[in-house]
């Protein structure tokens, strides 16, 4: 029963605004041609992720401590997954052990700190920070998959991993949190923690 | 014989509505003549009949009362919410109050408790006086007559409890240990952690009764730093298998360790008995402590050496270092007769 039709008074190929946007996209009109690239919605810049990874690699460059103010998870994630399919290629399905003792690692880090520093640490940037330090992580695991890492060699490369690893991510830390002459006692911690994410690529 | 039936029966209908179950039992004015197709079959005594009476007139007036309460309630709400029907309301407004009271409290009890910056002062500490400590916990003190001073820090007795767990994880993959009903990681802290916080809680009880002068974050630091010996012991005999150096390592560095824990309690003891009690059980733990994880968490040798595969056995590993490449059956037997010797 059509009786009570009521004139069509939008337009068919820009969608009247019946709601009121908000100010970051009130910015972009409702066009589909305006609208924001999808990584910069979703905050994954590509630009930054490569800057941090540089930081990581190069253990003896100074690090700024203000490039971990903003929290960013999809660098570790990237390289979390990274991990594990690599260890996936040494024919090892562990991403479940990989995802559970970084997060109880990360807690442990976020409890420490809190207590070690004389400002507080919000749970995001550590673990942004242990995520980038995993990188060289995934190079023990390649490496891994070609060579057994249980001869002397295989020992002193882990050894030398688990070292850069957490002088990467304490020197983060230290500028980040301001706590000087306090670096070892940072650095071991996450040289435990390394060295179970280790103790799986070996064994 | 109807007459006085029908004046009973008058008599009753008249005055039913006030005292009808009395009139059931009461004759009629001065009539002899009892009506039986009147009697109530039911009503023994006019107790019941009154009871049941007295309940009809309360349930009218309940009713009465509600249609005037609601009607009441109704009219206030109407009257202060301007919304009609809606008797709930106020039911619902009780109710997040209650929720939001609960909230609160619930709020503040965590805050009290959860409130982990109650140990920052414990965690405050320097590298160097972390190694300087480190080395301390392996040299027993001389002077026991007076109170020897311990660090109040739980920095440095946390990092060893992980340092132990990971030692024990390592050595539990060497070996090949199969943990059933958990996992190795669960198991290796539930260990290192439950000796830990247990055997302090034990021992600040005994020394509670035995009246030693110690608080409950000196005992665990205390404990903490004896398990230094604890930890260079096993990592050493998980990668070297002997089983003399074992029991080297175990009465050398375990004993120091707990010597200089022993000697501290006893410079905070008064009595002999007392001292022999505290220091008796601290040292039984800790060395029986040592015993078990080496033994429970390493398979021992002969159980790995007859897996071994001759050209793929890894250079290092559980072999006995001085001794040349020989064939695999040389090496099962004299590591089998060196192990029944032991």
């Amino acid at each position: 029963m059509m009786q009570q039709q009521q004139p069509y008074t939008g337009q068919i190929y820009q969608p009247t605004q019946t709601y009121t946007p908000t100010s970051a996209q009130s910015f972009y009109g409702s066009n589909f041609e305006d609208e924001p690239p999808l990584l910069e919605e979703l905050g994954i810049n590509f630009d930054h992720i490569w800057q941090k990874t540089l930081t990581v690699l190069h253990p003896l460059k100074v690090a700024d401590g203000s490039i971990m103010n903003e929290t960013d998870l999809a660098g570790p994630m990237v390289f979390c997954l990274a991990f594990g399919a690599t260890l996936l290629l040494a024919g090892k399905i562990q991403f479940g052990y990989v995802y559970g003792i970084s997060a109880i690692g990360c807690l442990g880090m976020f409890c420490l700190l809190n207590l070690m520093s004389m400002t507080g640490v919000s749970f995001g940037c550590i673990a942004s920070v242990l995520g980038y330090c995993l990188l060289p992580m995934i190079l023990l695991s390649t490496f891994a998959i070609v060579f057994s890492l249980q001869g002397m060699m295989g020992i002193i490369l882990t050894a030398g991993i688990i070292g850069w690893c957490s002088f990467s991510a304490s020197k983060i830390f230290i500028s980040a949190l301001a706590m000087e002459g306090q670096q070892l006692l940072v650095a071991y911690p996450c040289a435990l923690l390394y060295g179970v994410f280790a103790l799986i690529s070996v064994f | 014989m109807s007459a006085p039936g029908a004046a009973a029966g008058g008599g009753r209908s008249g005055t039913a509505a006030d005292w009808g179950g009395f009139e059931d039992n009461m004759q009629g004015g001065g009539s002899a003549v009892i009506d039986m197709e009147n009697m109530d079959d039911t009503s023994g005594s006019s107790f019941e009949d009154m009871g049941e009476m007295h309940q009809r007139m309360k349930e009218e007036e309940e009713e009465e009362e509600a249609e005037g309460e609601a009607g009441a309630a109704e009219e206030e709400d109407g009257e202060f919410l301007g919304m009609k029907g809606l008797r709930g309301q106020l039911g619902r407004q009780v109710a997040d109050q209650m929720w939001q009271v609960g909230k609160r409290q619930a709020s503040r009890a965590f805050s009290l408790y959860a409130n982990i910056d109650i140990l920052r002062p414990y965690f405050d500490v320097e590298p160097i006086q972390v190694r300087a400590r480190l080395l301390e916990s392996m040299i027993p003190v001389k002077m026991i007559n007076f109170p020897q001073k311990i660090a109040g820090e739980l920095y440095g007795p946390l990092m060893l409890v992980f340092t132990l767990v990971a030692i024990l994880l390592h050595g539990m993959k060497t070996s090949d240990t199969i943990i059933r009903e958990g996992t190795l990681m669960g198991t290796a802290i539930g260990t290192c952690f439950g000796y830990w916080l247990g055997v302090s809680s034990f021992i600040y009880f005994l020394a509670y009764l035995c009246n030693a002068q110690i608080t409950m974050v000196q005992m665990l630091s205390l404990l903490g730093y004896g398990l230094f010996g604890h930890c260079i012991t096993l990592f050493v005999t998980y990668n070297i298998h002997f089983h003399s150096l074992f029991y080297i390592f175990w009465l050398g560095v375990g004993g120091l360790s707990t010597l200089r824990m022993v000697a501290v309690l006893v410079s905070r003891t008064v009595g002999h008995t007392q001292r022999l009690i505290l220091c008796g059980t601290l040292a039984a733990l800790h060395m029986l402590f040592l015993l078990y994880l080496h033994f429970a968490y390493h398979k021992v040798v002969e159980g790995i050496l007859d897996t071994l595969e001759g050209p793929n056995m890894p250079p290092f590993q559980r072999v006995a270092r001085d001794i040349p490449v020989v064939s695999n059956a040389v090496l099962n037997t004299t590591a089998k007769a060196i192990a029944l010797t032991l």
